[in-house]
């Protein structure tokens, strides 16, 4: 308890109020997946995934590295999952087929996680540089999925537009496009070298600084963009979940 | 339509409809029978003129004066027995003399033809057939009673009223009918007793197969108009399940939007198209497809209110069929 008291305390806090918020999101949302379709399930499953992917910042022993890498990949599971249900929506919306049972998502879910924490036992603690590939893994998956699925949910809008749900799909319009300004800016510091975790790297392992100092401006902007937008994802993703649930009481 | 006196009656006001006429025909040749068998329709009668169970003559008239005889004659019957529902049968006993005369005069000529008797000369005419010498019947009729006159050589033979099973002497009846008003006369030409046919046409009329060419023809235009109402029917019930299903279209559009169009669809396809819509066990499974699949698209208090009004549109729509 003292650990975690202690780790409150030197956590940022914004990046505490963004952990609060997607819990609360990802509470509302698991919340809504209890008692809707299958389709609903996978998404709503997703975006709870993304508080356990977000909740290391909060995570008393996010400094092993093995644990800080798994937060990575329930984050990707996390996409995949919701990519997932809004394919199935779509497919639903082309051909009205609903197939299969809640319970299969949930398991194939834990399947994947359990998988991927095998992946991680069986193989060499990750090192710093490790986590940071996982990171760019995560959020390249993360920016192509969003992408993706801003198409998709373009394309429902369009067969539902005049459904009661329609404006529901709106709203996820605007969570993913920022997710999208959320992951693809951290990823662009990512692939330039000019994210906090490749400073820190190069620091201890040479003590040079890579070449962050002639572009403040672009890296300045895109750790706003991250910082804020990421924010706002968690804030847009519960007040969704609760627009969308208004709309199907 | 022609009517006979009615002689001594065997059987009256058969119904037609409960009879075959082979059955008929051979009970009545067996029992050797001497008369005439008249079998009265709405628009026609027909009769068979027995003679110690041979078939000697047969006539058919039709209300429009229409008049055929031998096979014809007995082949209408045979359509007449099978096509139509109503008609009586009368079988009158006759002496052997009276029916030769009526086989004479069904195998005679018409003359003259229900003329108005208050408008010929009477006395003229009977004067005619004595002197033309003529072999003949002179019949007097009302719409309900008859009597016949036969002439020998333009003398009278004798006359034939209802009750009679010989030829008569006494002129009473005759007189009576003529005096009623709108009695009519037709005056008939006839061949020589010895000169007349003597033919069976039970002989040579095949009355069993015609029968049952009858019969044949009868159930398949039986089938025929059963189909045709089959059709009919098939038709109706195929123009209410659509108007049907446009209905239920417009409940889940008007609830879903657009594509609820969509959704029914599939789920008629499902259930093996729009007919499914007035089985008890499909329309339930195609509710519930509706049901799953709405729900991703309204809210549950939607969802409710459109589902007991589907229920109730498919339900009160089964009930009417």
């Amino acid at each position: 308890m003292e650990q975690f008291i202690e780790l409150i305390t030197r956590i940022n806090t914004f990046d505490l109020i963004g952990v609060i918020l997607w819990g609360l999101a990802g509470a509302i949302s698991f919340n809504f997946s209890i008692g809707n379709a299958r389709v609903w399930t996978s998404i709503s499953l997703g975006f709870f995934l993304i508080f356990i992917g977000q909740a290391y910042a909060i995570n008393p022993w996010a400094h092993d590295y093995g644990l800080s890498a798994f937060h990575n990949i329930v984050g990707t599971v996390a996409i995949v999952v919701i990519t997932h249900g809004f394919l199935e929506y779509y497919v639903f919306c082309r051909t009205f087929e609903i197939s299969g049972k809640k319970i299969a998502v949930y398991l194939f879910s834990l399947l994947i996680l359990v998988a991927g924490g095998m992946f991680l036992y069986i193989n060499p603690t990750p090192s710093p540089n490790t986590i940071r590939n996982f990171k760019i893994v995560e959020n390249a998956i993360w920016v192509f999925l969003s992408i993706m699925n801003l198409e998709l949910i373009r394309k429902i809008y369009i067969a539902i537009k005049d459904s009661p749900i329609s404006k529901a799909f709106i709203a996820f319009g605007i969570v993913f496009f920022l997710i999208f300004l959320w992951k693809g800016s951290e990823l662009y510091l990512q692939i330039f070298q000019w994210d906090r975790d490749w400073q820190d790297i190069t620091a201890v392992m040479n003590g040079k600084v890579p070449d962050i100092g002639n572009f403040t401006g672009r890296v300045n902007i895109s750790m706003l963009v991250n910082k804020y937008a990421g924010l706002l994802s968690s804030l847009s993703v519960g007040g969704t979940f609760i627009y969308l649930y208004r709309l199907l009481k | 339509m022609f009517l006979l006196p009615k002689g001594i009656p065997l059987f009256e006001n058969l119904a037609v409809g409960m009879l075959k006429l082979p059955e008929v025909i051979s009970k009545l040749s067996a029992g050797s029978f001497t008369g005439y068998a008249s079998f009265v329709f709405q628009d026609s009668t027909v009769i068979l003129v027995f003679e110690a169970g041979k078939l000697v003559s047969a006539m058919s008239e039709e209300q429009n004066g229409n008049r055929q005889t031998g096979f014809e004659a007995v082949s209408a019957l045979c359509y007449r027995m099978v096509g139509k529902s109503g008609g009586s049968l009368n079988v009158y006993k006759l002496s052997k003399d009276l029916t030769t005369c009526i086989h004479a005069l069904f195998q005679g000529e018409i003359l003259y033809k229900a003329q108005e008797l208050k408008l010929i000369d009477i006395k003229s005419l009977l004067k005619k057939i004595g002197t033309d010498r003529m072999n003949g019947c002179l019949r007097i009729y009302t719409d309900d009673r008859s009597a016949m006159i036969f002439y020998k050589d333009g003398s009278p033979l004798g006359f034939f009223h209802d009750g009679s099973q010989d030829i008569e002497t006494s002129a009473n009846e005759s007189q009576k009918i003529a005096g009623l008003p709108g009695a009519k006369i037709d005056l008939f030409s006839t061949h020589e007793a010895g000169r007349l046919m003597g033919l069976d046409l039970l002989e040579v009329v095949n009355i069993q197969n015609i029968w049952e060419t009858a019969v044949a023809q009868k159930r398949s235009e039986i089938i025929k108009i059963n189909k045709a109402r089959e059709e009919r029917q098939k038709e109706n019930i195929a123009a209410k399940i659509a108007e049907l299903e446009e209905t239920v279209k417009s409940i889940v559009v008007n609830k879903v939007g657009k594509v609820g169009r969509g959704i029914v669809e599939k789920e008629l396809a499902d259930q093996g198209g729009n007919a499914c819509l007035l089985d008890e066990t499909k329309s339930v499974k195609f509710l519930a497809g509706i049901e799953r699949s709405a729900k991703l698209l309204i809210s549950a208090t939607s969802l409710k209110a459109m589902m007991e009004l589907l229920s109730k549109t498919i339900t009160s729509a089964r009930i009417e069929r």
